[in-house]
């Protein structure tokens, strides 16, 4: 079968796409027909490892990543003459003057290494250096699939391209060569990292809760992926939650025609599964949670494979 | 209150749909109840949704510009300068032609524009996201919104915080209490909040995932150098409250409070009514309600307002 890139996201966080992805990792992985790699691009929080942890410490291999840049202060070379300052170098207000020392500061927060200092300032005194932004990690886990995930080096501003740094590791090594459904995790919201997530994506699936917030960032998200034309199809989490918004979110879904690969159902199957750091579809297969997102995993497979599976 | 300038608190998480915004929300509704002036800055502006959970309207719109090359062609002399220096590769030169600005890309930091030695760069600009300002039952609200495709949220946090900081100078006791909320992850948008504010409440919740974003974030936290105080929301979750409080204790975690589940939470939440608002007709006797209200006298008692 041809190989498939589905991302899950959301827009809201905390909505279940990380449940899901391990879940559905584990029917993968059950699956003769499927070689599954799971992939973690909330690279701000990546959690998915906490319920696919890597089959021994001795296999897992960590890799620290240089893609953010930021500027130096050489001060050797500073003449105190405050261009940098009087003329206004620094688009990101990273450029403080030091009224004690008559020299600038640099807020390394707020720097993002765009190089203007460097190129502007007459005496040469500031320098471009790449610093760590973050750590890919790579491992078998204990259900025998690949499992690779970035995290950020706090402080560091650049999540989106540690995404694409994580996306690109799958095309370093032989051994992911013969996999045929990457599932990749991917962070809350619509940004940067999200962008860099869902770019040349074969799928997306967005899941979601039946709240005023809940749709209101799926719409957003949705918005983003039609931008970059990746087909995609909707999960409605804890479908059943007793909300007076329910009927408006399932009128939105049906007026829309947007295709639903499913609706899980409020279980707490779900927390309970993750306070044991399993995959519900493991941890409790007969729950209304597991059956449904057997049945979801069964859509996806139809969506992506139809005439060849 | 007799403090001069106002207070400024960030709701934070790591973690997304922890519940952020319903504590944002509601602690600036308990300060609101009180007579303090209250600015609520929804900062979580990728997905901005205090005004769903109050049923206000997005109004007093405001354009968010952000920098875009334009090539003057009649000045230009393709000598390649502006892409050699542009470090983001969003001036895409081959010899002979006209650089071509890839926008995904730019950075904003106009370097090309300031360099070009023919003035054939032309600082134009872009909408990338908007600001809306309004007053919902006597809150102010400021929103950020990112447009939907756009990648660079923290511009939209920078415009959100500079509007904060006129308001302080021009009019230093308008507000009594300026509320953040951020969005989930450790990200810039989030660490150009918390470092705007004086104390930080980052909310969490009783499970494994619940923990390691909140001792993410509580690292981020220190790294700025802020003080701070957790709220353990839906801490009834399959009976860890005692557990997971103990945890966070032995983590030398200092604890605001904790809220239980509670279905009062979850209809208000839906609804557009916060829990805490004067009039709301939830029962004042409920988890929910009672959770709050210990924490805003925790909270009171941490900033030394008398109550």
């Amino acid at each position: 079968m041809e190989r498939k890139i589905v991302g899950i996201v959301s827009g809201k966080g905390g909505v279940g796409k990380t449940s899901l992805t391990a879940s559905l990792a584990s029917l993968a992985q059950m699956d003769m027909k499927t070689q599954v790699i799971v992939m973690d691009c909330d690279v701000d929080a990546p959690n998915l490892a906490i319920i696919l942890p890597a089959l021994n410490e001795a296999n897992i291999k960590k890799e620290d990543t240089y893609a953010t840049r930021k500027a130096k202060f050489l001060e050797d070379q500073c003449i105190n003459c405050k261009k940098c300052i009087d003329d206004h170098f620094c688009e990101f207000n990273a450029l403080k003057w030091d009224d004690q020392n008559l020299i600038p500061i640099i807020d390394f927060l707020k720097c993002e290494g765009c190089g203007s200092c460097k190129v502007l300032c007459p005496e040469h005194a500031f320098e471009i250096n790449t610093v760590k932004s973050g750590e890919i990690v790579s491992y078998k886990s204990k259900m025998g699939f690949p499992l690779i995930y970035g995290k950020t080096q706090l402080g560091s501003t650049t999540s989106g391209k540690l995404v694409s740094d994580v996306k690109e590791y799958l095309n370093d090594s032989k051994e992911f060569n013969n996999s045929n459904l990457i599932l990749i995790d991917g962070p809350p919201g619509i940004g940067c990292p999200v962008i860099a997530t869902v770019s040349n994506l074969d799928y997306v699936i967005t899941i979601s809760e039946p709240t005023p917030s809940g749709l209101h960032d799926l719409i957003r998200v949705i918005e983003v992926i039609q931008h970059f034309g990746i087909p995609f199809g909707l999960i409605i989490n804890k479908s059943d939650l007793k909300s007076p918004f329910l009927e408006e979110f399932k009128a939105f879904i049906t007026d829309t025609g947007y295709k639903k690969l499913g609706d899980i159902p409020f279980d707490l199957s779900i927390p309970k599964a993750m306070s044991y750091a399993e995959p519900v579809v493991q941890f409790a297969p007969d729950s209304k949670a597991s059956i449904a997102i057997r049945n979801i995993y069964e859509n996806l497979k139809k969506i992506l494979w139809n005439s060849h599976y | 209150m007799n403090h001069k300038n106002p207070k400024i608190i960030c709701i934070t998480g790591g973690k997304g749909g922890t519940g952020k915004t319903l504590c944002a929300v509601n602690l600036a509704v308990m300060f609101k109840n009180e007579g303090n002036k209250v600015l609520l800055i929804d900062g979580d502006v990728e997905n901005p949704n205090t005004y769903l959970l109050l049923n206000g309207k997005l109004e007093n719109k405001k354009d968010v510009p952000f920098f875009k090359p334009k090539i003057i062609e009649d000045k230009c002399s393709k000598c390649g300068l502006c892409s050699q220096n542009c470090l983001s590769n969003a001036l895409l030169h081959v010899k002979d032609a006209f650089p071509i600005p890839m926008l995904t890309l730019c950075s904003g930091c106009q370097l090309c524009y300031k360099i070009c030695p023919e003035n054939a760069i032309e600082a134009d600009s872009k909408t990338i996201g908007w600001i809306y300002s309004t007053n919902v039952n006597g809150l102010s609200l400021l929103l950020g919104e990112l447009k939907p495709s756009e990648a660079r949220s923290a511009a939209i946090v920078e415009a959100l915080l500079e509007k904060i900081e006129d308001i302080i100078e021009k009019e230093p006791n308008k507000f009594d209490i300026i509320i953040l909320d951020t969005a989930p992850g450790a990200h810039c948008d989030v660490e150009l909040l918390i470092a705007d504010a004086d104390i930080v409440i980052p909310i969490t919740e009783p499970t494994k995932f619940g923990k390691l974003d909140l001792i993410r974030i509580m690292e981020l936290i220190k790294l700025l150098g802020k003080e701070s105080r957790v709220i353990v929301n839906r801490s009834s979750l399959l009976g860890f409250r005692e557990q997971f409080l103990n945890e966070l204790k032995r983590e030398s975690i200092e604890i605001l409070g904790d809220i239980p589940l509670d279905s009062d939470i979850v209809e208000s939440y839906c609804q557009g009514t916060p829990i805490m608002e004067k009039n709301s007709k939830f029962n004042r006797e409920g988890v929910g309600y009672i959770a709050f209200t210990k924490i805003y006298d925790n909270l009171k008692k941490w900033l030394e307002i008398p109550t």
